[in-house]
């Protein structure tokens, strides 16, 4: 089930919510579980003992790992690979498994069938989620739960399953086992879950329509001006899809009495693609270096073996996107910048404010394009048509049809936005514009969704 | 008690578990709707949950897919909710919804950029299948022709930008691909562009309008050696049927969609012949009460309707002249006019469980007439019975 659908807004939403107001709170977490698991299985029911499965390998990866305390690190070390074992290769399987045949059939020159194999909501999420549950306890940084249903109901927590924030079991360690839920969080998880929503259903489904358009005419068949259009619309609609995502997970985890980390921080203000990156999905750039980063060395060593350690974690980061060469690619990309940019030119970006929104702003664009198309040939011509000037008068018709929303997007991309709402708050000295605004929002997302043309959840492959 | 009073203090919170529930509530205690006027089509209803339907894995087999389509389509005030996304979007400067472009003068138009697959798959055969017809059947003297979409004609309403697939190129190329000597082809463009002024197309329907398809007829039996009925000798007939609301308003929903008025002929006739059932006259008037009013022209689309009448002005005694018109729902208001031309007019509509080969057994025609809109010509795939 995915936030923004009817389903899930006048349904799941309801019950969930006036069952889990109404449930004692020894019982809560119980319901949690349950409810995430209904949740989760809906769409493909086959998903449910995955789940099951999930929470119990890590469950018991902790329990040994406290068992055998100071008495065997052998064994401590056992359960760990067990569970780090268990985590990747299930997401191997599930996500890799044609990957790999593909490439071993292009290198060997062999002939192995492609498997059929779904891929499980959300499985990059919370196969990172859970092992990193593990991993602390190995390291004693967190206390191990001994209750597998406040466990299990960290693992398949609905809000943030399927498409994150990665929430790390310390995040919520302590709100697993008790948490107040007051009137003043509730509201603001309201208000953060309507901003979701409108960011989803409003912003990222009206541009991402124009990207799709483009897609369908072919790269082939554009001019350039369209075909910047067309990368600027999709760049708006990945940042307000995934960023609306984590906005509604972090809403609905205030109602519940969690409280998640921020996962997006305006990121395309930045000034540099090293900002860039401690803006743009926050949560798993701090996974990487807690797990993998720091782990290999960090920049605590040589600078060989530094520049080592950041290809490891933006190759990795690259393909955790998605099996396929163009998001390695697009990793490594940012793994040439960010070095570039270590090399002093970051001291340059910082000092020039204009300078390095010229440089960025084309940065995001042009990575977006490599994001966004798999296919490398296809990304040549999209390439060629961006660089080497095609006229033609079809953007006019698609600028003329989606220059306000894009023009939307992009306020919503910068602080702007925000500070204006701060200051007609001040203003005024009234809450009432900006409660006004969110319940437009509120009702303008019911009426996209009822008569939704282009929803589409863009994480299926993550 | 307190805690009633202090919940007031957020008002946000307050509004918003309100809409829900209360939204929620209401929806529940609806009952299920089995047609929408505004938008034309059947809702999905509440399905069936089985074990196979919860385990499935093709996409509309599943349970959950299938009840996500129905909360949507059932949904409280899901008119309301269209409109006003449909005002929102106006609002926001969009000029196009759901794959219909908004043009000048209230004409909406279906965008057609490119082949989708099944146009790039059919395409071709149907271009073949009108070949293979004509080799088939070397002594039939047949008529064909492919009628432009109202975006074709009215090019100067269609927003600028608006790359669609030209069909004059289109028509020419089909054109090309039919080399046998018995086709007679017809030009429709040149004559509907020179009265692109007129009401020829409908504002919010695919279909041209009965004073489009006169044109059409115009041009069909000049082709043919005759003499068209001018428009003043049927002015005493017409009757108008106003508040037309058609196929593209139905995909735009858009709120400020001017309806469209149908014009139909009171001619006369002797018999009207729908499948095996004597209808008795040309058009079904309950129709034109109800939404889909285009469905009151000629009784819809049928297989086979055969009309008589003594309206033949080229009618030799002793002799019963024959067309067949093998027709897409363009046909809907253009066949009648044929009945001043030819004794019994047998409109065959091959989508609905008709066959050429049948049909040519059951009368000798003098005749045959094959005519598409090209949008219809492109993708449709029963075109085929022509030869089988």
């Amino acid at each position: 089930m995915v936030f923004s659908s009817i389903l899930f807004l006048f349904r799941f939403l309801p019950a969930a919510f006036v069952l889990y107001y109404l449930c004692p709170r020894r019982f809560r977490n119980g319901l949690l579980f349950v409810l995430s698991l209904i949740f989760y299985s809906w769409g493909e029911v086959r998903y449910f003992p995955i789940m099951i499965a999930s929470t119990l390998v890590d469950y018991i990866a902790g329990q040994g790992i406290k068992h055998f305390g100071q008495k065997s690190l052998a064994a401590r070390r056992g359960f760990l690979i067990m569970s780090v074992f268990f985590n990747l290769g299930m997401l191997f399987f599930f996500k890799y498994t044609n990957f790999f045949i593909e490439n071993l059939n292009a290198i060997a020159g062999l002939s192995i069938p492609l498997q059929n194999i779904t891929l499980p909501l959300g499985i990059s999420f919370y196969t990172f989620q859970t092992m990193s549950y593990t991993i602390d306890v190995y390291r004693g940084d967190v206390e191990v739960e001994d209750n597998i249903i406040n466990f299990g109901a960290y693992v398949v927590l609905f809000p943030q399953l399927i498409a994150g924030p990665i929430v790390r079991y310390s995040d919520v360690a302590r709100e697993l086992k008790e948490r107040v839920i007051t009137l003043p969080m509730v509201e603001e998880g309201v208000a953060i879950f309507i901003r979701g929503l409108g960011r989803k259903v409003l912003i990222a489904n009206s541009c991402g329509a124009l990207w799709t358009e483009v897609g369908a005419l072919g790269y082939g068949a554009i001019s350039s001006p369209l075909a910047w259009l067309g990368i600027l619309a999709y760049s708006i609609q990945i940042y307000f899809d995934f960023s609306g995502y984590s906005l509604m997970a972090i809403g609905l985890g205030k109602m519940l009495g969690f409280q998640f980390p921020q996962n997006f921080n305006d990121p395309y203000v930045s000034k540099s693609a090293t900002e860039f990156w401690r803006r743009w999905h926050m949560t798993l750039g701090s996974w990487f270096r807690e797990y993998v980063y720091i782990p290999l060395g960090g920049n605590r060593c040589s600078p060989a073996r530094n520049i080592f350690n950041i290809f490891v974690v933006w190759f990795l980061t690259g393909l955790w996107h998605g099996a396929s060469w163009n998001f390695v690619l697009w990793g490594l990309t940012f793994f040439v910048l960010l070095v570039i940019e270590k090399q002093g030119f970051l001291q340059v970006l910082n000092r020039h404010p204009v300078l390095s929104r010229c440089y960025m702003i084309p940065v995001i664009l042009l990575s977006w394009s490599l994001f966004a198309i798999t296919d490398f040939s296809q990304l040549g011509t999209f390439l060629g048509r961006l660089f080497s000037f095609t006229g033609g008068i079809d953007w006019i018709y698609y600028l003329r049809n989606y220059a306000m929303v894009l023009l939307i997007g992009i306020l919503f991309s910068t602080p702007l936005m925000k500070k204006a709402g701060d200051w007609i708050e001040q203003k005024t000295g009234s809450r009432i514009p900006r409660l006004a605004g969110l319940v437009l929002v509120l009702v303008l997302s019911v009426a996209y969704l009822v008569d939704a043309t282009y929803n589409p959840f863009l994480y299926f492959r993550f | 008690m307190n805690k009633v009073k202090e919940i007031l203090h957020y008002p946000l919170l307050l509004i918003f578990a309100g809409l829900i529930l209360i939204t929620t509530v209401l929806d529940l205690a609806t009952p299920a709707k089995s047609f929408s006027e505004m938008e034309n089509r059947y809702l999905a209803q509440r399905p069936e949950m089985t074990i196979r339907s919860l385990m499935a894995q093709d996409e509309d087999q599943k349970y959950s897919i299938q009840y996500e389509e129905y909360t949507n389509d059932q949904f409280i005030g899901r008119d309301g909710w269209i409109t006003l996304k449909s005002i929102a979007e106006s609002a926001l400067g969009k000029i196009e919804n759901n794959g219909i472009a908004y043009g000048d003068d209230h004409y909406m138009f279906a965008k057609m950029q490119y082949f989708s697959d099944l146009q790039n798959r059919q395409y071709p055969r149907n271009i073949s299948f009108i070949q293979q017809m004509a080799e088939k059947y070397p002594q039939m003297k047949i008529a064909f022709g492919i009628i432009p979409n109202s975006y074709a004609v009215l090019w100067e309403k269609v927003p600028f930008g608006l790359e669609n697939i030209n069909q004059e190129a289109g028509i020419a190329e089909i054109y090309q691909g039919i080399t046998a000597p018995n086709v007679e082809k017809l030009y429709f463009l040149p004559l509907l562009q020179e009265h692109r002024d007129e009401y020829i197309y409908y504002r919010t329907d695919h279909h041209w309008t009965t004073l489009g398809a006169y044109y059409g007829y115009q041009e069909v039996v000049r082709s043919l050696g005759m003499e068209p009925v001018s428009l003043e000798e049927l002015a005493p007939l017409a009757h108008e049927v106003n508040d037309f609301y058609g196929t593209y308003y139905s995909r735009a929903k858009a709120y400020n969609a001017v309806p469209d008025t149908i014009t139909w002929y009171d001619i006369p006739v002797t018999s009207v012949k729908v499948g095996d059932e004597e209808k008795g006259a040309l058009n079904d008037l309950a129709q034109f009460e109800k939404r889909d009013k285009y469905a009151g022209l000629l009784w819809s689309n049928n297989g086979l309707t055969v009309i008589k009448s003594d309206n033949n002005r080229y009618h030799e005694d002793g002799k019963t002249s024959r067309i067949l018109y093998l027709k897409d729902s363009y046909g809907n208001s253009f066949a009648p006019y044929l009945t001043y031309h030819y004794d019994e007019v047998w409109v065959v509509d091959m989508r609905y469980n008709a066959m050429l080969s049948p049909i040519l057994e059951m009368a000798e025609f003098d005749q045959v007439l094959v005519m598409y809109n090209y949008t219809t010509f492109t993708e449709e795939s029963n075109i085929y019975k022509l030869v089988s």
